[in-house]
């Protein structure tokens, strides 16, 4: 049984040896634009480490590892220049703190995630809704603009322009959780 | 991050040599890193136009042929391809292609002829350098 995770690009490396993975994957990457996600399923069992060692290297985010049926499915997500450094225009925010306290207390506040599915997938906050930056305009009317928002990403830049797509749409209770799911030290679940 | 250098050398014989210096070119340049391999003696093979031909396993690793087959690994013409496409520079030493009588049109496209020093003009500011 395979299961489905929303990405942008499947790039097809079975039966390839070393170091086809790698440069398929460098090559696939290249014809990306920043933000999207490319699975890699690979049978070579060295593109486990290999392909971390190349994210970790060339900049992009290696978002996770299933291992089914002898195929490795690697998810990694395309980095864009602006990434590192957020920019911060959407005025209203709050701490990861903040938000993990809020929860605790019981405060009712939903948590909008606005990272990719691949990326909700592994690992995300407990309740936390996955509606992809993308995909936001469209799921809108969705929403309630009368309940509260904390709208979290990676490192907040994403979740800033949710944020400013959300009070153009009439949201009045929106905040942009800084610095994101990177930093993220509360609970986390995870759809694996 | 700052780019990498690798340089490589490849001066022995046989279709090891060709994978050792060309599967680590192939993943040093799609980790980014600016690549030039320097061919010399029995490495001049490996560029030769009649690579295939040129090219055997050792003596005693003939069993081989089998594994690489069942591994699916590229062939040296896909390697060479994918580094050309990746931007490795390579550079067929001119005294060794001198002094076994060969011309420039024996080898594949792509290929320079320099000398020592245009590998160690490289090479030089290389992290990593590497003899096969």
């Amino acid at each position: 049984m395979s299961r489905e995770i929303q990405t942008d690009r499947v790039l097809e490396c079975e039966r390839l040896s070393c170091p086809m993975p790698v440069v398929k994957t460098k090559k696939a990457m290249e014809e990306m634009k920043p933000g999207e996600v490319l699975e890699v399923r690979a049978t070579d069992k060295g593109s486990v480490a290999d392909l971390q060692s190349w994210a970790k290297r060339t900049g992009h985010q290696y978002i996770g590892l299933i291992e089914e049926n002898g195929v490795f499915r690697h998810f990694l997500r395309k980095a864009s220049n602006n990434e590192t450094k957020a920019e911060v225009k959407f005025p209203h925010t709050m701490s990861n703190e903040e938000l993990n306290q809020k929860k605790a207390s019981g405060e009712s506040i939903i948590v909008l995630d606005v990272r990719e599915p691949a990326e909700y997938v592994f690992g995300h906050i407990p309740g936390a809704i996955s509606v992809p930056l993308g995909q936001l305009e469209e799921k809108i009317s969705q929403l309630d603009p009368g309940k509260a928002y904390a709208v979290i990403c990676r490192t907040g830049n994403r979740s800033d322009m949710a944020c400013q797509i959300l009070a153009e749409h009439g949201f009045s209770r929106v905040k942009n959780v800084v610095p994101g799911m990177s930093q993220w030290q509360g609970a986390t679940e995870s759809d694996e | 991050m700052a780019n990498k250098k690798v340089a490589i050398i490849a001066s022995s014989p046989g279709l090891e040599t060709a994978y050792k210096a060309l599967n680590i070119a192939t993943a040093a340049a799609a980790l980014d890193a600016e690549v030039a391999i320097f061919f010399t003696f029995e490495g001049l093979s490996i560029i030769h136009k009649d690579a295939e031909q040129m090219l055997k396993l050792k003596p005693g690793n003939e069993g081989l042929a089998e594994g690489f087959r069942k591994v699916n690994v590229p062939t040296v013409p896909q390697l060479l391809d994918m580094a050309k496409e990746s931007g490795v520079r390579m550079i067929a030493c001119q005294m060794t292609v001198d002094v076994m009588g060969l011309e420039k049109d024996h080898f594949i496209d792509g290929v320079e002829l320099g000398g020592a020093a245009a590998f160690l003009d490289f090479a030089f500011d290389a992290q990593v350098t590497l003899n096969f």
